[in-house]
């Protein structure tokens, strides 16, 4: 029996652009976040005050609460159609490490919902009337920040993906812990609207975000060996 | 070597062990808890700034020091459920994570009667009590994450993932938020040493109530344990001897 050997970088090659080309063929999966974070911006002046004093003030705390639930809506899409069509058992048959392959959903997963809101933030910032010289940390602290989020949520999807309903579950799961990155993010934004250096704040989400590089794809997917048994 | 480990994991074994202990820990629990509550009532002098206030210190604080035991202690039953597959440790793990919201609201709604009258308010989004309220919700996600899986082996499995994870989240979480914003005071020193802030008059009464909320803690966590261990081994032959002979 000859059989052709696939190397672990082709397969996380593999899985990565396959994800990516699901993503590019239901397109409603990069619109509908970006969406959401657009509306969930909007909300805030509503809700709050059009007075742009004040919404200079809260703008960076209501982009990264923005980016956050954006990025938790869009997770149900990262198992649930792959559970749905029995893909994510072969994924999970595969020889391959399990950590590379969830790893590769995730990344897939970020460049679709995360990367969008990343780079329309200065846009959203520019509206909340975000003082213009915190932009670059605020830009920087959602390109560091985001993919952590992405790399928590997994987990609770992954543990939840054999639910039937689980929109509310997930956000009780997933939402707390997130408040590290939150924090640090909107640190970030503020200490140096007071003129303190980024760097501290950039190495402690680049921290955060080698460990759970590291960390969260081994936990997402030792649930993923539990969810389906 | 490791029989009396495995033993450990039998819920029969428990159940027989637990029973024999049960009526010293209560009574121990009873006799500090009386002295305790008593000392610290009637006799611990009025704090020189606080008043009488300073009574709630003693139900405060055991509180809120044991509340901070239950993620680890679920994290290291969700690691021996994951390694030994030991039905044991799931029904503590089970059993914590209830009486581990309780505790930690206790600790939050009696630290805000205390900060109602020493800091003017019933809330303030201080470091520990931020800490304390997203320990709280990860506690509650890790109950409705047992509740949302109806297969008790998956639901095991799935809650030691989140309780261990949750648990490494925890530090972090009280790092950040402590790093975010604090005005909590730090834990004075207990002690003899010379340093010490306060009189033993003080200190003692405090000890003594933080051991019985311990046993408090142990009482609960064994009488819930081994309802669960009831509930689930409810067709094995010595539960039904047991309920049979009751």
């Amino acid at each position: 029996m000859t059989e052709r050997r696939i190397t672990t970088a082709a397969a996380f090659r593999a899985t990565l652009a396959r994800d990516l080309l699901i993503a590019y063929k239901r397109k409603n999966d990069i619109i509908n976040p970006f969406m959401f974070f657009l509306i969930v911006a909007t909300l805030f002046p509503i809700g709050i005050s059009p007075d742009p004093q004040r919404l200079g003030e809260i703008a960076a705390g209501v982009l990264w609460i923005s980016a956050l639930l954006a990025a938790m809506l869009s997770m149900d899409n990262l198992y649930r159609a792959d559970y749905e069509d029995g893909s994510l058992e072969q994924l999970l048959l595969s020889p391959h490490p399990l950590y590379f392959m969830v790893l590769a959903k995730n990344i897939s997963h970020w460049l679709v919902s995360g990367l969008p809101v990343v780079l329309a933030s200065p846009l959203i910032a520019y509206m909340l009337n975000l003082p213009t010289d915190v932009y670059f940390a605020l830009f920087m602290t959602l390109l560091l920040g985001t993919p952590v989020l992405s790399l928590l949520g997994s987990i609770g999807v992954a543990l939840t993906v054999g639910l039937g309903s689980r929109g509310l579950i997930l956000a009780v799961i997933t939402l707390p812990m997130s408040v590290p990155v939150l924090i640090a993010g909107t640190m970030a934004v503020q200490q140096t609207l007071n003129g303190a250096p980024l760097t501290a704040y950039l190495a402690i989400l680049g921290a955060m975000l080698l460990a759970s590089i590291t960390l969260a794809p081994l936990a997402s997917a030792a649930a993923l060996r539990i969810s389906i048994n | 070597m490791w029989q009396w480990f495995f033993k450990l994991g039998s819920p029969k074994w428990f159940y027989e062990l637990s029973g024999k202990w049960l009526p010293w820990l209560v009574a121990a629990m009873s006799l500090l808890l009386v002295i305790g509550i008593t000392w610290a009532l009637l006799f611990v002098p009025p704090d020189y700034q606080q008043g009488n206030t300073i009574r709630i210190m003693y139900i405060h604080v055991p509180f809120a020091s044991i509340s901070l035991a239950f993620f680890p202690l679920m994290a290291v039953a969700g690691t021996i459920t994951l390694v030994w597959r030991m039905k044991l440790a799931d029904m503590v793990a089970k059993t914590a994570a209830p009486l581990g919201a309780w505790f930690t609201a206790l600790a939050l709604i009696s630290g805000s009667i205390w900060g109602s009258d020493i800091w003017g308010t019933w809330w303030i989004w201080d470091g520990r009590l931020t800490s304390m309220l997203l320990q709280f919700f990860l506690l509650v996600g890790v109950i409705s994450l047992r509740s949302a899986l109806e297969d008790t082996d998956a639901a095991a499995k799935a809650c030691a993932v989140l309780s261990i994870v949750g648990c490494i989240n925890v530090f972090v979480i009280k790092y950040s938020v402590d790093w975010w914003n604090t005005l909590h005071q730090p834990s004075s020193p207990i002690g003899m040493a010379g340093d010490s802030a306060n009189g033993p008059e003080i200190w003692v009464p405090l000890v003594i109530m933080i051991v019985a909320v311990y046993l408090f803690f142990a009482v609960s966590l064994i009488l819930s344990t081994r309802n669960e261990i009831l509930q689930r081994e409810r067709r094995s032959k010595w539960v039904q001897e047991l309920l049979a002979s009751a």
